[in-house]
């Protein structure tokens, strides 16, 4: 049997799904997660953040696909729920094909999926997604910087976010339809003028409608490039993102649908919310057609305030549903991570690295954008991807019990300084890069360096020519 | 009824919003309180206290959304049948100042909202939750409606955060400033944007945002 159609699945979503208010989808999210944590006994362990209990992360995939076959999915416009019997999840995941291929020419890359402890390289969609570049020159210089960093192999652009032709921006109006347009043309200029015209990108629009507009197999988003799909805190869908779906279904370009599930949130604890993340993953399947080499996912859980990935109650389980998933399923799973601290800090270096060092050995197949929880113009620059790049690369000669030392041994050099406000706000891109050069500056260089040295003498063995 | 028996029975009501989360049981406490003829308003303190207790333990990571959302609708279940004994000026003085609570129009996220509104309510104000994606001229109808005096937008995105400051606009073209407050919050608001656009508060997190609307509540 075949699992159903994607116009079957959108069928239940606005036709035939059964009604249920938001409140009620909600909090049978919360029981049902509840219980499947205790049925099989998932506990989060604050001693060692990277998991190495191989018998755990298969309870925590069978709770996840239990989890999704009893509650499926809601769409906030229907307000139906779509739901699955087991049988089509079953078939479902048997519909995913190991492997995607993105980017052309001699940047054609496959993202394979990696197992536990695997030494084979990851991939690395870079990006500093909503970090409110301002339109035009500047767009094209930071997307460039980003670029000709050779262990690049793709990367999230989003769209400037506070003005379009000078005017302000909102989102689902003409004006967002056309920067998606024109973010989509500058970023293919600026890899045309990093020398990788064939380099992967995903376009994260926030509406449908400017996302359709970005593609253009001439000027914008091609067919080896990827629209960047939401699921709403937990298990949540809408028309603007299955819309995505129906027209890159249709136009036969890649996807990358992701999760940020919220510890605290619908899901209770971080126990609950790895359920959940693992849950949001077989939705990614069902809902966002993560198969047949169509698509990358992202399901991470994250911490609520700040909203980060690199403490340790999200990076357990972080580290968790990279192992369940990598474990159980062909699910393509990559990391990108929110960070307390900002561009140009040690701390952030350090959080990046953390975050690599602990799915990386977890069966994550790469690493992907990095941005500061806190949007602030241009806080971003190419360095930290490249240095969550080259700890990424460093951690596939880890072994997951090694990688949990580093990891902890990172932890105390940064979790005391994590407040609500995150950490220190770092810097933005013009005084971390030379814009006449578009090359680091030397002070910036020197912390890049020290830092590295640093995360060295704890283990972590950089291996990137 | 005894000493022991009444304790026993108020620290039913009390487990029943912030040990079970349990609507029907804080439901039958209530109607219990009122059977025995004991205080309705003692029994609306005990009520009080224990939806206070869930707030602290979120704040401690002890407690998380779902609770928060289930020991509401329990604390309400109890004050649905507590009220019904109350004189008319009882009612008036039990109830809270009026709050609207959305997020704003474009966005639909609803997790920080949602801690937000049941902080506020368990400290005693009446919040009017408005849902997602709320334009502005929503914020304002329902305000003037429920005679609210505060009203709080959120926006996640950077995207949609302008909707804040256009609803501080409207409120000043409509010639209404003075009759309401804004405060602004959501994961894409600054607190330097909020004092940029105008909003009479900031609230970081759900701690910051019921101190400041606590305390702007006492200003006339």
């Amino acid at each position: 049997m075949a699992a159903p159609r994607f116009w079957e699945v959108l069928d239940r979503a606005c036709n035939t799904g059964p009604r249920e208010p938001v409140k009620e989808f909600d909090l049978r999210v919360w029981k049902t997660t509840s219980r499947l944590a205790k049925e099989h006994e998932i506990r989060y362990d604050p001693a060692n953040p990277v998991n190495c209990d191989d018998g755990l992360a298969d309870d925590l995939w069978k709770a996840g696909v239990e989890l999704y076959a009893e509650v499926g999915s809601y769409c906030m416009d229907s307000e139906r729920v779509i739901r699955f019997d087991e049988r089509e999840i079953k078939d479902g995941l048997r519909e995913v094909r190991d492997g995607v291929t993105i980017g052309s020419g001699s940047e054609e890359r496959t993202i394979h999926c990696r197992t536990l402890d695997d030494k084979s390289p990851p991939t690395i969609i870079g990006g500093i997604i909503e970090s409110d570049v301002p339109e035009g020159d500047m767009f094209v210089k930071v997307y460039q910087s980003i670029a000709q960093e050779p262990i690049i192999d793709g990367f999230y652009v989003g769209p400037p976010v506070q003005s379009a032709e000078g005017y302000k921006l909102r989102i689902t109006t003409p004006l967002e339809i056309h920067l998606g347009r024109c973010a989509a043309g500058w970023a293919r200029e600026a890899i045309r003028r990093a020398g990788r015209p064939g380099l992967h990108l995903a376009s994260a629009c926030p509406s449908a409608a400017a996302d359709i507009a970005s593609c253009d197999e001439a000027q914008g988003i091609r067919r080896t490039d990827a629209i960047v799909v939401p699921t709403t805190a937990e298990l949540k869908t809408d028309y603007q993102s299955l819309g995505k779906v129906a027209f890159s279904v249709d136009y036969g370009c890649l996807r990358n649908p992701y999760s940020c599930n919220v510890i605290g949130g619908w899901a209770g604890g971080p126990e609950g919310t790895a359920i959940v993340a693992v849950a949001c993953s077989i939705m990614s399947v069902m809902v966002y057609q993560n198969k047949s080499g169509q698509a990358y996912g992202e399901f991470m859980p994250m911490r609520m305030q700040p909203a980060i990935m690199t403490d340790r109650q999200a990076t357990w389980g972080n580290s968790i549903c990279s192992q369940a998933i990598a474990k159980n399923s062909r699910i393509v799973n990559i990391m990108g991570i929110t960070v307390a601290a900002g561009p140009g800090t040690e701390m952030m270096y350090y959080e990046t690295a953390e975050n690599a060092v602990a799915t990386i050995p977890s069966g994550s197949c790469g690493v992907g954008n990095v941005r500061r929880y806190k949007v602030k113009s241009l806080l971003g620059s190419p360095l930290e991807n490249k240095f969550y790049a080259e700890a990424a690369y460093a951690a596939t000669r880890l072994k997951r019990s090694d990688a949990n030392e580093i990891v902890k041994a990172l932890l105390a050099k940064y979790e005391s300084k994590i407040t609500d406000e995150g950490g220190p706000l770092g810097y933005p891109f013009d005084e971390i890069y030379d814009m006449r050069t578009l090359t680091p500056k030397k002070e910036q260089v020197e912390i890049y360096d020290r830092v590295k040295k640093e995360v060295q003498d704890l283990g972590l063995e950089f291996n990137y020519p | 009824m005894t000493a022991e028996e009444k304790k026993e029975l108020f620290n039913k009501l009390r487990d029943a919003v912030s040990v079970t989360y349990d609507p029907e049981a804080a439901r039958a406490a209530a109607e219990e309180v009122l059977k025995k003829n004991l205080d309705p308003l003692e029994a609306i303190d005990e009520v009080s206290s224990a939806i206070r207790e869930v707030g602290d333990r979120f704040h401690r990571g002890e407690a998380f959304l779902p609770q928060l959302v289930i020991a509401g609708d329990a604390m309400k279940a109890a004050l649905t049948v507590l009220e019904t004994v109350l004189s008319k000026e009882q009612r008036a003085s039990m109830h809270g100042e009026r709050i609207v609570f959305g997020t704003v129009k474009g966005d639909i996220h609803d997790i920080g909202k949602n801690i937000v509104i049941m902080m506020l309510r368990s400290v005693g104000f009446e919040v009017s939750d408005m849902g997602v994606d709320v334009p502005s001229s929503k914020f304002v109808s329902q305000a003037q409606n429920e005679s609210a005096r505060v009203m709080c937008a959120s926006s996640l995105l950077t995207v949609t955060m302008e909707e804040i400051a256009d609803l501080i606009q409207d409120v000043k073209r409509m010639g209404l400033r003075d009759r309401f407050k804004v405060v602004a919050g959501g994961g894409a608001v600054t607190r330097d944007w909020a004092e940029k656009i105008g909003a009479d508060g900031y609230g970081r997190d759900a701690a910051e945002a019921v101190k400041v609307v606590s305390g702007l509540m006492q200003r006339p």
